[in-house]
């Protein structure tokens, strides 16, 4: 009873909102590669990528913008990297992106035992402070507090905008749905494939950011398949803006109530509350209606 | 055939190298020295017959995995589920050992394949089934199933079956191991190499027979090299990712008999360190031919029993940084050399 009252709170739409963030960034940074026609698995390794390099610079240089522009700096490098791989040589896409998290993986857990010693977790850092006009209303100073869950409301309207109101937008989607037509309408389909993937390497560092300041260290494997996740949101929302934050909201909502019920000591198994936000990922993936449809060339190499 | 497998030869010799030409800068700019580390791991592993044989132990799963996945990759199915699926086999597989413990071995230990493989290969079966229905990606369905498998497993081991404490099962009885390699040779005096590693090199020629040499193999790689041709020559796809899937799932689980019935006698939580993932960049190296397979599994052994000989020098998951290296160089590189190849109307 008393765990049903704590789900129906405004407290807990708050922490929805606030979790929905990382979800949110990850799903439309892997969105603009996509509609470029670039499948980003890599997402996961930028977020991990970027939460690592975000709390090293931090706690190197004791500053944390500083922490933030290494850390996307870097992340633009590997996105940069990533494109390399799929657009230049047309590897396969999956097979790229599967090398990336393991590399990152690996590159971050021997840098953490390297720099840190110690195979678990970095030591404690101030993260990115809050922002304090909205301190003190009710709900909305919970959800406000945080420069980049503001920015995620503002994204959904962004990226709407970008994908489907501009030029950029149009030729993007161009080169994912027919590259062979846009190229002979004069589009640099190649170009548009590495913006896109140079958007998503951006917005992916920003995920990672939040993860990481929001915990105030790093630990290891701290992503926990949420780039994964993001993409399923992706797919789930069927490679729309407004659509994807809202399939966001699904698995942010399951995240708060797992977190919930940790805090609640239910007799429920750990192991099993852990496993929630997976599974609700796979029951999501079979039961939502139809086929999915990406972009008509997306993971096709050009 | 003899100029295809002459430009694979050439393009894996030279992602080895790249491979260690950026190993070797990454040390150096540690400033670590790369010639003192690898000499250290050189003699490690082959200065004595203990090293010899952990490495061919920690060479086991690793062939018996990669197979696993060769298969699903032949099918062009992206299987990073590995870690999960041998998990749940290889739990069902102890299980089964305790509480048939009575029943005479060889029947024993069949009973005990059999289980594990039909388990394993249904969390196979959940991927296939979701990207058929709803065309959804496997690599994201096979990683949501890693973290719920594992979940599932340390919850059914910690509440029901773990002795107390502990985060294992209890031991098999001595009588139901497998024999290690030490009570024969006693050059391998020490090390934890058993028949398992027999039951893998069988693991892999059967492999190289069911993919190259059957008629389901046939349709499985056809499938994998061109969906759209297959199944206009009456290949039925569904069919094949949904058999590609059970198998190759399905022989991931054996890899818990190395540890099972030849090393510790029980499962435990955290046995398998990785070799789900290690077994991608195994069988990618090894163009996912299963007697490939047997040589990359070497290699990576090498490097992970070197691994833990250099730690003192640089931690050992340096490792992992090279299994990640090595899975690049080995798509840029081939891909490099191939068109170079084309070019020349060689390929």
């Amino acid at each position: 009873m008393e765990l049903i009252s704590s789900v129906i709170s405004l407290t807990f739409l708050a922490q929805v909102l606030r979790l929905m963030t990382p979800y949110y960034l990850g799903a439309s940074g892997a969105n603009f590669s996509e509609r470029g026609g670039v499948i980003n698995i890599a997402i996961e390794g930028f977020m991990n990528l970027a939460a690592f390099s975000f709390v090293l610079f931090s706690i190197l240089t004791g500053n944390v913008t500083a922490g933030f522009i290494c850390a996307v700096l870097i992340n633009l490098l590997f996105s940069l990297f990533f494109s390399y791989f799929t657009v230049k040589l047309k590897i396969n896409q999956i097979v790229t992106g599967v090398g990336f998290n393991l590399l990152i993986a690996g590159l971050t857990k021997f840098l953490l035992v390297y720099i840190f010693n110690s195979s678990s977790n970095t030591e404690r850092f101030e993260g990115i402070p809050d922002l304090e006009i909205f301190k003190g209303i009710p709900f909305a100073g919970t959800v406000l507090s945080d420069y980049m869950t503001i920015f995620c409301f503002a994204l959904i309207f962004i990226s709407g905008f970008v994908l489907f109101r501009t030029k950029y937008g149009l030729r993007l989607r161009s080169a994912g749905e027919n590259p062979y037509a846009a190229e002979s309408l004069g589009v640099n389909v190649r170009l548009y494939k590495l913006s896109g993937i140079l958007i998503s390497g951006f917005l992916s560092s920003l995920a990672g950011i939040w993860l990481a300041s929001n915990q105030n260290s790093y630990s290891d494997g701290m992503i926990a398949g949420r780039g994964y996740i993001a993409l399923a949101a992706m797919i789930i929302g069927k490679w729309k803006p407004v659509n994807i934050f809202f399939a966001c909201l699904i698995f942010s909502a399951f995240e708060a109530l797992e977190i919930t019920l940790q805090i609640s000591g239910t007799d429920f198994p750990t192991q099993l509350i852990q496993m929630l936000p997976y599974l609700i990922t796979v029951l999501v993936l079979v039961g939502f209606i139809g086929k999915t449809k990406p972009p008509a060339a997306d993971g096709v190499p050009y | 055939m003899n100029t295809k497998f002459r430009i694979n030869l050439i393009s894996i010799s030279l992602s080895l190298i790249s491979t260690l030409l950026i190993v070797f800068v990454f040390l150096l700019i540690l400033n670590k020295n790369p010639f003192e580390i690898f000499s250290v791991i050189f003699t490690e592993v082959f200065a004595s017959g203990y090293g010899i044989g952990q490495t061919l132990f920690k060479a086991t799963p690793l062939i018996i995995c990669g197979c696993g996945l060769a298969v699903c990759f032949h099918a062009s199915l992206f299987n990073i589920g590995a870690e999960g699926q041998l998990n749940a086999g290889s739990f069902v597989i102890a299980l089964v050992a305790l509480k048939a413990g009575s029943l005479p071995f060889p029947i024993l230990f069949i009973l005990c394949i059999v289980c594990g493989f039909v388990v394993s290969g249904i969390t196979g079966i959940i991927p296939a089934y979701i990207k058929i229905k709803k065309g959804v990606s496997e690599v994201i369905t096979t990683i949501m199933l890693n973290f719920i498998i594992l979940a599932l497993v340390n919850y059914f081991l910690v509440d029901f079956f773990a002795v107390k404490a502990t985060m294992h099962t209890e031991k098999i009885a001595d009588s139901n191991m497998l024999m290690k390699f030490s009570d024969i040779f006693p050059f391998f005096e020490g090390s934890s190499l058993n028949m398992s590693f027999v039951i893998a090199l069988l693991l892999a020629f059967a492999s190289y027979i069911f993919i190259y040499k059957t008629k389901f193999g046939y349709k499985l790689r056809a499938a994998g090299f061109n969906e759209t041709a297959s199944r206009y020559i009456g290949i039925n796809i569904n069919k094949v990712i949904l058999l590609s899937f059970f198998t190759g799932a399905g022989i991931t689980s054996l890899a818990g008999i190395n540890y099972i019935f030849g090393y510790k006698g029980f499962y435990e939580m955290g046995f398998s360190s990785n070799v789900g993932f290690t077994a991608i960049a195994v069988a990618l190296l090894a163009r996912n031919n299963p007697l490939g397979i047997i040589f990359s599994s070497l290699l990576f052994a090498v490097l992970d029993y070197g691994g833990l000989s250099v730690n003192q020098l640089v931690p050992k998951e340096i490792m992992l940084v090279v299994q990640g290296i090595i899975i690049l160089s080995i798509l840029a590189v081939d891909r490099i050399v191939k068109s170079y190849f084309e070019k020349r109307g060689i390929a």
